[in-house]
């Protein structure tokens, strides 16, 4: 009795540290979400339960993200981690009439045209799962383990510029925080600000 | 810049980037950095706040030429990169030059515009008697106080953090508390315990993004960022503090009668059933959990919603100790043999009091009881235990107070896990009545003690209204004890305990809630004529005239603090002392726990009183004194004091 009574006390502790937090933190449970990609299939963190997904704010408009798409610095990351078995859903929370919203078949040409190498392009045009996840930059980087919690949030790399030649010397946050994790490590750098366009929402 | 479209500031919020400009200069010339006028704090839509410039804004940048130049005219060149963002953001980039003649005198051009920018620049922080800023570190949250009567006449006041690039930080907000200090909030989701303070402005004006604000500019203090501790092999070390300050609680004089009945609990059940006496073992020590996780969870609650957190709290709150009076009153009867407590589970039984055969309910309340009991009573180790704790987040708060829960409770434990080390305590038998009914004296004497500390908070009137309200309960509790027995009828048990309610609380709600409501706080006498109240104006003026200055921060319900009086600080010699080397001496009350004296608690560490700090004049630093005093101790540091201001 004694143990579920601290067991108890100690969860309604932990609950109450976490209200006053603005993006879910580094170390909490990841906000799940039901959505279609641009082919037309259902994604959700939920169904990758066991694998460790990317989640990264996209907005094919912004200079930012194509500071980092046009240099192919994203399309390398993803190609170098979905073959790890990484699972990276690429995020658009444009809502309709702003700026980088796109419909299925823009996405798609897109897709085509940058070459992308995530595993889903997901349309969030309600800005559900940006909201959930209090997304505020294109691009804005998530990193979920294989249990479900968030093990880095922030900024795609370490240099906050719309240039692409910054890429180089610039520290890649996401490369690394893939890295420690998937050698069993603890991510060093686990939060970060963001940086980049505000994310469209309505 | 068209209309709505936006530059950013040097912190740009949530999104965006500020504006660069790389100069290239002739060599020997020297740029400054850039000045940035205060920026409108812009909202978008999910929560995305901003901080930039609408429609123009100018840069303001130094360029100092060398002593002496050569040749007619010198060219500036700088490249400027920017994004400029409305729904949509667009980055610019431009490479400027500028020709200017060299001569020995120049007349100024664009002055407008210059004067107009330089007056919208934030202004140095002013003189602490115009405004003073304190931050705090609670958790993930930063705290920023500021104190200003200036500030107080304008209806919109804002902080806007310019944090390190290391360190990630929230939307800030802003709470006017009643006394006109301002409380910037910016929660920080930076785990770097060594982050205590930020840079930022303090904007305020009429109106939220109005024309006509001012600023000032705020730098972190680097010196905070050294203040709380926080090294793993620290935390251990004060987790066993912890431990032994409960341990050492169980000897405390407030707890020792609910103890010593526990004892006698024990002894009763000595030679029986072996299960029973860990069950009532496991239960009293789990009222002891409770109670501490849940003082613990309070603690924690009222940290995060912004309240300076203490021990001994509760105390501070006057009802809180007319409870406690009523509690020590009712359980004080109860051992005189006036009436028997029974519970209602075992109200059948008939039970003989707590203690004569106790059921898991009866020995889980008691557990409760001697620790509520326990907290007016600092035990040696929990003052640094505690805060240190205080200083860190709600986890080590939990961790520390489960850590002094597990020391109270620790002989407990063993003498429920092993009862056959009960035989080394006396046999029972009819000494054990007599023995109840001496510590039922002994919380009439507890009883005294709470009525002192409410004659403290509130005057001798408060005093009289509760006695009344006690003397009612008493009553209560002998028609309780004389007729609601199991011989009497239905009838008669039911009226006399209808009348009985009647009694307590109508007496509870004219002597309490009526009389006892209206008697006003008063301050506690700070009396022996040679100490000054403490106020930190008193302080500072002090100790900028280079006296030495010795603080005694103490509480009416302080027992530690009324013995250094007693015993260390009002002798002849160390008053003596203090006169002889010329030590002003002020005293804080922090009774009705005075926010004032709890900031300075704060600044050296301390949970609560009593606490002790001799500044040795001629701004030397501060000594501060353990919280139990030895006159030897306090002789020798007046010595060392008079040495140490004679070298300088």
């Amino acid at each position: 009795m004694k143990t579920k009574l601290l067991t108890a006390l100690l969860a309604i502790a932990a609950s109450t540290a976490l209200i006053a937090a603005d993006s879910p933190a580094v170390g909490t449970n990841a906000p799940d979400f039901s959505l279609t990609d641009s082919k037309g299939k259902t994604q959700s963190v939920s169904q990758y339960k066991g694998k460790y997904v990317v989640l990264e704010w996209f907005n094919p408009e912004c200079p930012f993200v194509k500071k980092h798409y046009g240099s192919g610095n994203m399309q390398k990351l993803q190609q170098e981690f979905t073959g790890k078995g990484v699972v990276w859903l690429s995020i658009d929370s444009s809502a309709p009439g702003l700026e980088g919203n796109l419909t299925a078949e823009q996405a798609n040409a897109k897709i085509a045209e940058w070459k992308t190498k995530q595993t889903a392009l997901v349309l969030d045009p309600d800005g559900k799962a940006g909201r959930s996840y209090a997304a505020k930059n294109t691009p804005h980087m998530f990193v979920i383990n294989p249990e479900g919690k968030i093990v880095y949030e922030g900024a795609i790399d370490s240099k906050a510029t719309p240039n692409p030649s910054d890429i180089t010397s610039a520290t890649n946050y996401v490369k690394v925080a893939l890295e420690e994790s998937l050698a069993g490590k603890t991510v060093s750098n686990a939060n970060t600000k963001p940086y980049g366009c505000s994310v469209k929402y309505k | 810049m068209v209309p709505n479209w936006h530059t950013y500031w040097k912190f740009p919020g949530d999104a965006g980037i500020p504006t660069e400009i790389n100069w290239k200069l002739p060599d020997g010339w020297k740029v400054g950095e850039i000045q940035w006028p205060i920026p409108l704090k812009l909202n978008e839509p999910g929560d995305i706040q901003i901080y930039g410039y609408h429609d123009e804004v100018l840069l303001l940048q130094e360029i100092t030429p060398p002593a002496s130049l050569t040749g007619n005219t010198v060219q500036l060149a700088a490249e400027a990169s920017w994004l400029v963002c409305e729904k949509i953001c667009i980055p610019g980039n431009a490479n400027l030059k500028l020709d200017l003649p060299v001569a020995a005198q120049s007349a100024a051009a664009n002055e407008e515009i210059f004067s107009r920018y330089r007056r919208s620049l934030p202004q140095n922080w002013p003189e602490t008697k115009v405004a003073r800023a304190s931050w705090q570190r609670e958790g993930n949250e930063l705290r920023l106080t500021v104190e200003s009567a200036a500030l107080a006449n304008y209806p919109a006041a804002d902080f806007f953090p310019l944090p390190e690039p290391r360190v990630v930080v929230s939307h800030p907000k802003t709470e006017r508390a009643s006394d006109g200090k301002i409380i910037f909030r910016v929660p920080i989701e930076t785990d770097d315990k060594n982050v205590s303070a930020l840079n930022g402005i303090i904007v305020f004006g009429q109106n939220d993004n109005g024309p006509d604000r001012n600023a000032w500019s705020l730098t972190a203090p680097s010196s905070i960022a050294a203040a709380a501790p926080s090294i793993p092999d620290a935390f251990w070390k004060y987790l066993l503090f912890g431990f032994i300050g409960g341990f050492i609680l169980n000897l405390m004089p407030c707890v020792l009668p609910v103890i010593s009945l526990k004892i006698f609990g024990f002894i009763q059940h000595a030679g029986q059933d072996r299960r029973r006496i860990l069950r009532s073992g496991l239960a009293f020590v789990a009222g002891i959990f409770a109670w501490f996780i849940g003082l613990a969870l309070l603690l924690i609650g009222l940290k995060s919603a912004g309240r300076e957190i203490t021990w001994a709290f509760q105390f501070t709150n006057p009802y809180f100790v007319v409870a406690m009076s009523a509690v020590v009153l009712v359980f004080a009867l109860n051992l005189f043999g006036i009436f028997e407590i029974s519970l209602p589970q075992f109200a059948n039984r008939g039970v003989l009091g707590w203690t004569a055969k106790e059921g898991d309910a009866g020995s889980f309340f008691q557990g409760v009881f001697a620790t509520v009991l326990a907290t007016p009573c600092t035990a040696p180790f929990l003052g640094t235990a505690l805060g240190f704790a205080f200083t860190q987040s709600g986890w080590t708060i939990l961790v520390m107070f489960v850590a002094i829960a597990a020391g109270m409770a620790f002989p407990y434990f063993l003498l429920a896990a092993q009862p056959a080390w009960l035989r080394l305590l006396p046999k029972p038998g009819p000494w054990m009545l007599r023995v109840k009914q001496l510590m039922g004296f002994l919380l009439l004497a507890t009883l005294l003690f709470l009525l002192a500390v409410l004659g403290a908070e509130r005057g001798v009137e408060a005093i009289i209204w509760s006695s009344c309200f006690l003397l009612a309960l008493s009553l209560a509790c002998w028609m309780k004890g004389a007729f609601i027995v199991p011989t009497a009828s239905a009838i008669s048990r039911g009226v006399v305990m209808v009348l009985l309610l009647v009694l307590v609380l109508g007496s509870g709600y004219f002597f309490i809630g009526n009389k006892f409501a209206a008697a006003k706080t008063v301050a506690y006498e700070i009396g022996h004529g040679d100490w000054q109240p403490f106020t930190p104006q008193l302080l500072e003026s002090e100790l900028k005239q280079g006296h030495a200055v010795f603080l005694d921060f103490t509480a009416a319900w302080c027992i530690t603090c009324k013995y250094n009086e007693t015993a260390v600080l009002e002798t002849a010699a160390v008053r003596d002392a203090f006169q002889r080397h010329g030590v002003t001496k002020i005293k804080g009350d922090w009774t009705n726990a005075d926010p004032a004296i709890t900031k300075i608690l704060k600044q050296f560490g301390r949970p609560g009183v009593p606490m002790y700090v001799l500044y040795p004049g001629n701004h030397a630093e501060p000594i501060l004194f353990p919280e139990l005093l030895t006159q030897s101790l306090v002789l020798e540091k007046l010595e060392t004091v008079s040495a140490q201001v004679a070298a300088k």
